[in-house]
């Protein structure tokens, strides 16, 4: 028995065949991998993702107890970064004393973070009481000041007069910054 | 001379067969294409979002550790004031306790209060009063007292009380030599 195929069918079937090829060539050699390699990176993405809102929930977690520390300690921080002022400090702590001289300020101590300047005083006054009053205003101040000893108290009369030496901090934001040194005041 | 009484059909290479062939094939093709060029795409947007990802968790990184060392620096600037504060409340409490010690019948004259110790100058109507008011007192806050008298113009007598308290070192050392 005889089959009989036209020329034209061959073509055909040739051209089908060539294109079936193709097309799972195409699939097998090019777009499997390429799924496969996509599935690879969308899961590297979602871990990457993941660990990024990791990344950020704890960054929110830090700069919330940042700021947190800043409300609570502004006063603090605002006083350690204040230049000392002896005719402010004078003006504030007036009230406490008849008469009050600062020296000069002189830097004790200069480490990584603070910066200690002392200032010795001498002071006139009426009671214990006013200065007991002045340690309690001191620490409310502006600045960062301890009260050092030795401290002097001798009677002249009605008066006492009292020398004493404080001690002033900064913060030392920057090692290159000298704070300026203040000449000998008297009020 | 003429044949066929049919006027001959005109032949193409593209038969129905092929045309419909070639449409199949091209939609399967396109639809292939199509998806590799999503899957490339999608490709790239996931190494282009991972290499934000590494850009945007170094910058957090950055911040974490400057904001950790602006939160060590606050709490040390806190630890600090409080420790000043507290000094120089200790200190108004110690100076009040010292005028709360002296009796009215002594007069003081001067005062130097000194990080371990205390000098005091005044007068003293006798050296009893002096002994069981200011002395007894001053005895159980020091560790070492001293006290010299002479006397005043109207009978009474000028003191000075010099005191100590000896640091925690000064008593091992003395341990250790008495040993």
């Amino acid at each position: 028995m005889k089959i009989s195929v036209s020329r034209q069918h061959i073509y055909l079937l040739s051209i089908l065949i060539f294109l079936l090829i193709f097309v799972l060539i195409f699939s097998f050699a090019v777009l499997i991998p390429e799924g496969k390699e996509y599935r690879k990176n969308r899961v590297e993405f979602q871990k990457e993702s993941k660990e990024l809102r990791r990344y950020q929930n704890f960054h929110n977690e830090v700069e919330a107890r940042l700021k947190e520390l800043q409300g609570e300690n502004r006063h603090i921080i605002t006083a350690f970064d204040a230049t000392f002022d002896p005719y402010r400090f004078q003006k504030q702590h007036r009230n406490y004393f008849s008469s009050l001289r600062l020296s000069q300020l002189t830097q004790v101590s200069d480490d990584d973070e603070f910066i200690a300047y002392e200032v010795n005083t001498t002071s006139e006054i009426s009671s214990p009481k006013s200065f007991y009053d002045f340690l309690d205003a001191v620490n409310k101040s502006d600045w960062i000041i301890s009260i050092e000893f030795p401290i002097n108290f001798k009677r002249d009369g009605e008066m006492i007069k009292s020398s004493f030496t404080m001690k002033v901090f900064y913060a030392n934001s920057d090692k290159n910054t000298t704070k300026p040194l203040v000449n000998e005041v008297t009020e | 001379m003429k044949y066929s009484y049919i006027t001959p059909r005109r032949k193409s290479a593209f038969t129905t067969e092929v045309q419909l062939l070639v449409i199949f094939f091209s939609i399967t093709l396109v639809m292939l294409f199509i998806t590799y060029l999503f899957l490339l795409f999608k490709d790239y947007n996931f190494l282009s979002d991972m290499d934000d990802i590494v850009v945007v968790q170094s910058e957090l990184n950055i911040n974490i550790k400057d904001m950790k060392e602006q939160i060590t620096f606050i709490e040390k600037e806190n630890l600090l004031a409080q420790k000043v504060y507290t000094q120089n409340t200790v200190l108004k409490d110690s100076i009040a306790n010292l005028f709360d010690l002296v009796p009215q019948r002594i007069t003081l004259s001067e005062a130097k209060l000194l990080e371990n110790g205390l000098v005091l100058y005044g007068v003293t109507p006798n050296k009893d009063v002096y002994n069981f008011m200011l002395q007894a007192p001053l005895r159980s806050i020091f560790h070492r007292t001293y006290s010299s008298f002479h006397p005043a113009e109207n009978g009474w007598l000028h003191f000075v009380s010099t005191n100590y308290i000896d640091e925690e070192i000064n008593l091992s050392e003395g341990v250790y030599n008495e040993n």
